[in-house]
């Protein structure tokens, strides 16, 4: 054999090779492909989206030849159901869909195996919405931050909050869709026609309240902590931009809403919407799958969704209720890689629109783009595309449910008059504040509102 | 016996039990009505609409819903868990009063059984959830019935106890006397004196185990999910199902309907026995 | 020693063995990881649970739980209403039923129905019910003029707007044990008083009442047991609002023990609400049994 021969041979296999990293660094990741793995269960809870992942795992299962177990659980039901699997020793589910309030639990109690651990290859394809960074975890830090965090999870459903509106009514009154918070307020009034109409219907009962004013709160310009990306908690829940926000907010209740103060759930604002009652809602995109079925809406082909108004300052911001799909560690490593897969498979461009057309809401807003949104029955796609850019998760710390519960408590007080705007800020501050200091945060508290 | 006159009393009692009746059923009647309405009808109130079956076949034949397989879980169940805890309530009931243990221990053990079952279920489900996993039992019908076993025996024991100390101790004395044993003491003396207790006791522990919620959801996945579980996947968290909770619920009422009209037939004879006893 | 089966050394521990075995297996853990939570404080740390001893802190901490203390009043006043209210409606109405000779069977299957159906549809169709905008109770109220209320959302209405859910609920539990208690009573004391020519109120005071006071403590009893652990109306209805109207421990604690996550804490208020439960249940059975002795 010709020494030159060989030579040629390594050098052909080197310059492919090197042709081969060439491409990958400038193309990214090789596309996806059909890998067999391990049958895996997933967590997922009954939602009017379920049956839309059902369809997509039936095609997943079909194009790839893999298995996948829904575990469907009811909603309440489903954190025991994800609790229970990830603190045995082996756990039952090897995916589990968890909503974003709870997700921050498995974070910070070191359930959950970073997608990037398994592969490091692993990345989330651009056209996916990253939710306030809500799938990336600084364990050090114990908040969201996606440089210095690891990715845990990918978005399983897109759910962040649009404005909805009677378009019907809009054109027989002439509105046009709001820019600011105070055009809304403007439309509300105009159509306010109680009892038989109401402006707009506030989710504001013990359970929501502080749900229903993240938009508002940080449109403004408030928030509640000063600067969590940084793990700066010092609470700014009861700055200037806040209590703006608030009054803003009651204002609206007072003048274009609902006589029913301080009691009404998401759910109940979404049934007015769907009864004909309200004009507009402030609501999570996944109330869509009823308001075009006749069968649970008399306003059928008369809503439209649009993107929250700015605030005087011109921010915007919608608040995010997406749940996300998480690994646990207490599985063994095949089925990791198997669900893996699955979520490699699930977050591409033609999954995500037939995702959509199976009745699901897309995590993804190139979804937005395709030919889907032309459709009369996917008009809500760009609006959902728009606010899931602005979406706002408010509780980025392992403590959320405690803060959550504190504020609820405190603006309902506040809503239903059982104490004033601002000393209801103050005690939700001090409250926040004395939770922080007590699990080591770095935090302080703004002086309190005259 | 005669029929009793027809008094002003006796109008005034039968008026007062209409007038409940109606009130109780009702709410009921709503809720039956519910399963037959769109879920639209539904919420705007519609006192006068046209029956749809979709619910029910929403919950029968959906791709989504297991109903049947529920239904026959909370079955499965419900029947074991009532007869264990029949059983072992009706002797733990005769023993306790009747075999003279001292009163301290009586006393002890009636009051652990309150206190247990004074426990929000929520409080216990994670301990119980990590003890039936070790042993494999999550997820499977024994241990789902053990659980209700466990939370039905304080009020069968309570309940039966009631019944047994009601029981004249000449009759018992006079069987052993005669040579009876204490097998035949207990099958053909004591439970039958003890029916109506023991059938108030079988249909209130039945609708427990039936409608237990909390520990269900975390003994149980999909092959052995009971009825409340599935009816509670109808209330979403943006959306509650209501007709289909309805149609689930009417459904589900058809065994402990059963369950009552054969308790009754049961007592009936039981109480045309005693008389003639 | 009188004659009888407790000679009977086999049987006396076989007949208890059953039960007890139950107890001794299921009951115990549960109750010992509680107290142990109460004294510590639990946080899961890289998929383990790390348990930090903190002694009496979790239950020096109560009274300063705002939501706690409320929700301590607002049980004892739901307590206390509904469970009176459904201890004389059933006993009313088992009496009546008891006496009624025609549609019996239909009464006593009319009245169990509400318990027969699963708490969470009761909540969430009764919460239908009470809706403010299309609600049955205010059509009917706007059929005759009265204008519509918001039942779940004022601070006035909403607590006894649950209490009759409850009521509703949990009577039949009343009515059904309270009739086969009084279909248990021995017949012939009542034969011999009609002969005597006793009026329906002596009867009553002086011959039933007194014979169904076991099973009427014993109901009493396991209903306020219930009762201090209502959970799914309040969920559905309310979920504690408006405010802290609504507010019932069992809520509170669902809250602190499994939505916040506060297990120790959860655990020592959980324990406190049991224990002051078990005192006034001693209390009442150990007056009782002194009354019964003296009689």
């Amino acid at each position: 054999m010709r020494r030159g021969g060989a030579f040629t041979g390594y050098l052909r296999s080197a310059l492919v090779a090197v042709g081969v990293l060439a491409a990958l660094i400038v193309d990214g990741p090789p596309a996806w492909a059909a890998v067999k793995v391990e049958p895996i269960a997933v967590n997922i809870n009954q939602s009017p989206w379920f049956d839309g992942f059902r369809k997509l795992v039936e095609l997943y299962e079909k194009d790839t030849g893999n298995a996948v177990k829904l575990n469907v659980n009811p909603y309440l039901g489903s954190l025991e159901a994800s609790r229970n699997s990830v603190r045995a020793n082996e756990g039952f589910a090897h995916l589990l869909v968890v909503d974003n309030n709870w997700v921050v639990e498995f974070y910070a109690g070191g359930f959950l195996t970073p997608l990037t651990d398994l592969d490091p290859r692993f990345a989330l394809e651009d056209g996916v919405n990253t939710y306030d960074d809500t799938i990336f975890w600084d364990g050090q830090a114990r908040t969201f931050n996606r440089k210095t965090g690891k990715l845990l999870g990918v978005p399983i459903n897109g759910n962040v909050e649009v404005v909805f509106y009677r378009e019907d009514l809009y054109k027989e009154k002439g509105l046009k869709v709001p820019d600011t918070w105070d055009e809304l307020m403007a439309n509300a009034k105009a159509l306010h026609d109680p009892p038989r109409r109401y402006g707009i219907v506030h989710y504001d009962d013990r359970n929501f309240v502080a749900s229903n004013f993240v938009a508002y709160n940080f449109s403004f310009g408030g928030g509640i902590f000063r600067s969590p990306e940084t793990a700066d908690f010092t609470v700014t829940i009861n700055g200037p931009n806040t209590l703006r926000a608030f009054e803003f907010y009651r204002e609206l209740g007072r003048a274009a809403g609902h006589p029913s103060v301080g009691s009404i759930s998401q759910g109940q604002a979404i049934e007015a919407l769907v009864t004909g009652k309200a004009a507009h809602i402030v609501a999570v995109i996944a109330a869509w799958g009823q308001v075009d079925d006749p069968n649970k809406s008399v306003v059928v082909d008369k809503v439209n969704a649009a993107l929250i108004p700015k605030g005087p300052t011109g921010i915007r911001a919608s608040r995010a209720g997406h749940w996300i799909g998480v690994i646990p560690r207490n599985v063994p490593e095949a089925k990791k890689r198997a669900a893996l897969e699955f979520l490699r498979w699930f977050q591409q461009r033609e999954i995500q629109v037939k995702y959509t057309d199976f009745g699901a809401v897309p995590v993804r807003w190139d979804v937005a783009q395709s030919d889907l949104a032309k459709q009369r029955k996917f008009r809500f796609l760009p609006a959902l595309a728009e606010n899931s850019k602005i979406a706002k998760m408010p509780f980025p710390l392992a403590e959320a449910r405690q803060v959550t519960e504190i504020l609820n408590l405190r603006l309902n007080e506040a809503i239903t008059g059982a104490q004033s705007s601002k000393s209801a800020l103050n005690t939700s501050a001090s409250e926040i504040h004395e939770v922080l200091r007590n699990a080591g945060y770095k935090t302080g508290k703004l002086p309190d509102l005259k | 016996m005669s029929r009793p006159r027809l008094t002003a009393a006796r109008v005034a009692m039968h008026a007062v039990l209409l007038a409940a009746a109606a009130a109780f059923l009702f709410p009921f009647a709503w809720i039956a009505l519910a399963a037959f309405k769109t879920q639209i009808a539904l919420l705007v109130g519609q006192i006068l609409f046209t029956p749809v079956l979709s619910n029910f076949e929403e919950l029968l034949f959906s791709k989504t819903s297991r109903f049947l397989e529920n239904f026959g879980n909370s079955l499965i169940v419900g029947g074991c868990s009532t007869a264990l805890v029949l059983a072992a309530g009706s002797l733990a009931a005769y023993s306790l009063h009747r075999m003279r243990w001292p009163a301290g221990f009586t006393h002890a053990l009636l009051l652990w059984a309150a206190i247990f079952h004074m426990l929000p279920p929520i409080t216990m489900v994670g301990a119980w959830f990590f003890m039936f996993r070790t042993v494999g039992l999550d997820n499977t019908y024994l241990g789902l019935i053990l659980a209700h076993v466990t939370l039905n025996l304080p009020l069968a024991i309570w309940l039966l106890s009631v019944s047994v100390r009601e029981i004249p101790r000449e009759i018992e004395e006079a069987a052993w006397v005669d040579g009876a044993s204490t097998p035949v003491i207990i099958s053909r003396i004591i439970l039958p004196l003890i029916r109506p207790g023991l059938t108030a006791a079988a249909i209130l522990v039945f609708i427990f185990s039936w409608n237990e919620f909390t520990v269900a959801v975390n003994l149980t996945q999909n092959e052995t999910q009971t009825v409340p579980v599935a009816i509670a996947k109808f209330a979403q968290e943006h959306e509650v199902k209501y007709t289909a909770m309805a149609a689930g619920s009417t459904l589900s009422l058809i065994p402990a309907l059963l369950l009552l009209l054969l308790g009754q037939r049961f007592i009936v004879r039981g109480l045309v026995a005693g008389a003639i006893k | 020693m009188q004659p009888g089966p407790a000679e009977d050394r086999f049987w006396r521990y076989a007949t208890i063995a059953p039960a007890l075995l139950v107890f001794l297996v299921f009951t115990v853990l549960p109750i010992a990881n509680l107290v142990a939570l109460s004294l510590h404080d639990v946080k899961w740390i890289e998929g383990r649970a790390r348990w930090t001893p903190v002694g009496l802190r979790h239950y020096l901490a109560l009274p300063a739980d705002g939501t706690y203390l409320a929700g301590v009043r607002n049980t004892l006043v739901f307590a206390v209403t509904a469970v009176s209210s459904q201890m004389l409606l059933g006993f009313m109405l088992a009496l009546f039923t008891s006496k009624a000779v025609r549609g019996r069977l239909f009464y006593r299957t009319v009245f169990i129905i509400p318990i027969l159906i699963p708490g969470i549809v009761i909540g969430a169709i009764w919460k239908l019910m009470y809706n403010f905008d299309f609600g049955v109770i205010n059509q009917a109220l706007g059929a005759v003029g009265i204008p519509p209320q918001d039942w779940l959302g004022t601070q006035t209405w909403a607590l006894p707007a649950v209490v009759v859910v409850d009521v509703w609920h949990w009577t039949p539990f009343c009515f059904l044990l309270l009739l086969a208690g009084l279909e248990s009573l021995p017949q012939d004391i009542y034969e011999s008083a009609r002969v005597d020519g006793t009026s329906a109120w002596q009867e009553l005071r002086c011959i039933t009442l007194p014979l169904m006071v076991p099973t009427l403590l014993v109901t009493l009893l396991f209903r306020l047991i219930v009762a201090f652990k209502v959970f799914d109306e309040v969920f559905l209805l309310t979920s504690g609002g408006p405010g802290k109207a609504t507010e019932v421990i069992s809520f509170t604690i669902y809250r602190r023990f499994f939505t916040e996550g506060r297990e120790g804490f959860g655990a020592a208020m959980s324990l406190v609400t049991i224990f002051a439960i078990a005192l006034v249940t001693i209390l009442v059975l150990a007056a009782a049994r002194r009354r019964e002795t003296h009689a």
